[in-house]
């Protein structure tokens, strides 16, 4: 009796549609089909939806589900801007070896550098929390992806947003408004779903409004090289940007007040 | 019988022409050069009027590495016509580059579609020739010299028209009243039996006849210029790319030069002509290549340093396959004072003829330079006009009855107007980058270029055989 895959050229058929990729395009680059994409997305999706502390998981999410118009959007973005062009030009990376987080501790209080290392110590984080992009098919957009990731922290330090699920939330829809990453906008549409009716009440009336209006109006952040900025005060950046300064979350929980 | 104003017979008579040609461009030489290489009109006796001197057609001394930024796109019917009455042979063919194969582009979605002679089963057959107009004005006025000498073409050059009136004389038994009298700024009228305004986008002679142009202007400018490549491209072939300002062509000249039209705003125009020449090629260079982001970004730059910088990174970038495939050899220099623009614009009479007076060329219809058909619209209507007027000879009709002319006007109308209908809603379709537009239309596009047949017909519209 025949096996029943003995058809070879079925076979062979099936795998160019699972296993068929491009050549790597750029070192740690992982190429994947739209198929394997969408694998990867509902697979990280749906378990960081009930892990949140997995960066990992919402990293690949942002990877996977990454529609390469939005990408290319951002790139463009920044190809408009002298300071965007050079950082896609130099492609700066964010790590605790590129920037001297010590150093950042003795600078002025209310320098973008000063408020950046007090953030880091208050959530307890470092740079190197950032996992390298694999799931980009493009070079450039792969950058791109990677100075945002690398950036986050940056953009928690500016908006003051603690890095509690809420104020995640807040800021991933402040991103979206701004960069339109399309992680972000599941990201703050999704997660909130989680949440106790009251946090979502916060939510709803107070943040979202705040980072939709912020995030659309301010300049694009992507644009910010925040290596250069370090020394800089912190309102002055802010009002450079376009950036009001939201209500401190932390307060509000305290509190327990979820409408203004 | 006798002369109501007054003036003597003989006067009058030497004064009096079959056949008066304002404008002496292109259009209007060929209908002159036609006119005498036909046994049936060379008899007719012709003026030709020009208000700029022709000698530098005349006289023209071309240098070889010199090109004159006025160039056109000659289609194989007009190059056959103009061989049929004997000028192309007096064309120098080293001034004359041929292509045969067109490459165009979507600047917003890179899109693209190949045309090549391949597809037209005529492997090699020229798409088009490119050349100077000088080159085809001096070919055209040398053929009208070996006319003859009491059979020649009368010109009057630098010499402007002043007045367009009926005529009210009466000459032997002939009536004249109804001739037009061009009145010339050399003090002497010439009466024609036939009027024919081969003289713009302005004619007075369509003015005098009353006919109504009809269209609108792009509010593009088209900048013109002569290039050297940074090496002469074997392959022969035509480039364009359309951005959403407008189209931008590279055209292929003999020697390693090229031939740029680009469209574009006023404003950009008028900031790439002031350009340092280096950056100017080096945004040309970046308009074929780069992506609109680059380019957008380049074009609020002037430090040619810079614009030089940024060209070069951008470029280091681009795979090496697309090199010559996907876009032209680098341009490395601009000819100097070669940089020109002029507005661009679609105009189209109501009708081409009137009593005694037809209207060819520029002076009956204006295209936008994106599809290369503005000189070969011109032929095709002297070669109709020709025609008609040798049939009417034939015939013993009078060659500027409105009934005769009719004829001309009924064949070239509805071929012309739907060339200009098409670039004209080519030119709209592309002047965007509205997300659904662009899809759509390189959808569109792709669908074409992935059929030969339709390939194949859209060829042989552009091409005129």
């Amino acid at each position: 009796m025949r096996p029943l895959l003995n058809n070879t050229r079925a076979i062979r058929h099936i795998r160019s549609y699972t296993y068929k990729t491009e050549p790597s395009k750029y070192p740690g680059h992982v190429p994947t089909n739209c198929l394997q994409k969408l694998f990867l997305a509902a697979g990280s999706g749906i378990y960081s939806f009930f892990n949140p502390r997995r960066g990992d998981l919402i990293a690949t999410l942002g990877e996977a589900t990454a529609l390469p118009p939005l990408m290319y959007r951002l790139r463009d973005v920044m190809l408009s801007d002298p300071t965007g062009r050079r950082i896609l030009r130099e492609r700066p990376r964010i790590t605790s070896k590129t920037l001297d987080i010590a150093a950042l501790r003795k600078y002025p209080a209310n320098t973008v550098g000063k408020v950046y290392s007090e953030w880091l110590d208050l959530e307890g984080v470092s740079p190197d929390t950032r996992a390298p992009v694999r799931y980009i098919d493009d070079a450039e957009c792969a950058y791109v992806m990677q100075r945002y990731r690398e950036c986050h922290d940056f953009y928690h330090a500016i908006t003051g947003l603690p890095i509690i699920i809420e104020g995640e939330i807040a800021l991933k829809m402040f991103e979206f408004a701004n960069t339109l990453i399309p992680m972000t906008g599941i990201g703050a549409v999704l997660a909130p779903l989680r949440l106790k009716p009251k946090q979502r009440e916060r939510l709803r009336t107070i943040y979202f409004p705040w980072a939709i209006k912020n995030g659309a109006t301010a300049k694009p952040l992507i644009n910010v090289y925040w290596e250069e900025v370090l020394d800089r005060d912190v309102q002055e950046l802010r009002d450079e940007l376009g950036i009001e300064k939201p209500p401190d979350l932390r307060q509000l929980r305290k509190l327990k007040i979820s409408h203004l | 019988m006798g002369s109501t104003t007054g003036r003597k017979f003989s006067d009058i008579q030497s004064d009096v022409y079959d056949v008066v040609i304002v404008g002496g461009g292109v259009s209007g030489l060929t209908l002159a050069a036609a006119l005498k290489a036909s046994p049936y009109t060379s008899a007719l006796k012709v003026a030709l009027i020009e208000g700029m001197s022709l000698a530098p057609a005349t006289k023209w001394d071309p240098s070889p590495d010199q090109l004159s930024n006025r160039v056109s796109s000659i289609t194989p019917a007009s190059q056959a016509f103009l061989q049929k009455i004997g000028v192309w042979d007096y064309v120098y063919p080293e001034r004359v580059r041929q292509y045969d194969d067109m490459r165009v582009w979507d600047g917003v979605s890179g899109a693209r579609i190949q045309f090549d002679s391949f597809q037209l089963d005529a492997a090699g057959a020229p798409m088009a020739y490119m050349t100077e107009n000088l080159n085809l004005q001096q070919a055209l006025l040398e053929s009208l010299a070996e006319a003859p000498g009491d059979n020649q073409v009368k010109i009057f050059d630098s010499t402007k028209v002043e007045q367009i009136t009926n005529s009210t004389d009466q000459l032997d038994d002939v009536d004249l009243s109804s001739w037009p009298a061009v009145k010339l700024s050399n003090g002497s009228t010439l009466r024609a039996r036939l009027l024919i305004g081969a003289d713009g986008v302005n004619s007075p002679v369509r003015s005098y006849a009353g006919i109504e142009s009809r269209g609108w202007d792009y509010g593009q400018h088209g900048l013109v210029a002569t290039l050297t490549m940074e090496w002469d491209d074997r392959q022969d072939i035509a480039w364009q790319r359309f951005l959403p300002t407008g189209p931008i062509a590279l055209l292929p000249m003999p020697g390693g030069k090229a031939s740029l039209v680009w469209s574009t705003t006023p404003k950009l125009a008028a900031h790439l002509k002031s350009l340092d020449p280096k950056a100017f090629c080096t945004l040309v260079n970046a308009a074929f290549r780069l992506e609109l982001a680059d380019l957008n970004y380049l074009y609020t730059r002037s430090d040619p340093e810079e614009i030089e910088a940024e060209f070069e990174w951008r470029d280091g970038m681009l795979p090496m396959e697309d090199e010559g495939a996907k876009f032209p050899v680098r341009v490395v220099e601009v000819q100097e004072n070669t940089r020109a623009s002029f507005p661009l614009r679609m105009r189209h009479c109501d009708s081409y003829v009137a009593p005694r007076v037809a209207l060819v060329g520029d002076a009956a219809h204006t295209t936008h330079p994106l599809a290369g058909q503005g000189l070969n619209l011109g032929q095709g209507d002297v070669a109709s006009l020709m025609s008609v007027i040798e049939r009417a000879v034939v015939r013993g009709a009078d060659i500027g009855d409105e009934v005769v002319l009719q004829e001309y006007w009924a064949e070239r109308y509805p071929a012309n107007h739907v060339m200009l209908g098409v670039v004209d809603k080519l030119q709209k379709l592309y002047c965007t980058d509205s997300k659904p537009v662009v899809a759509l239309r390189s959808a569109g596009l792709e669908v074409v270029a992935s059929m030969d047949w339709i390939k194949k017909l859209i060829m042989k519209q552009a091409t005129g055989i």
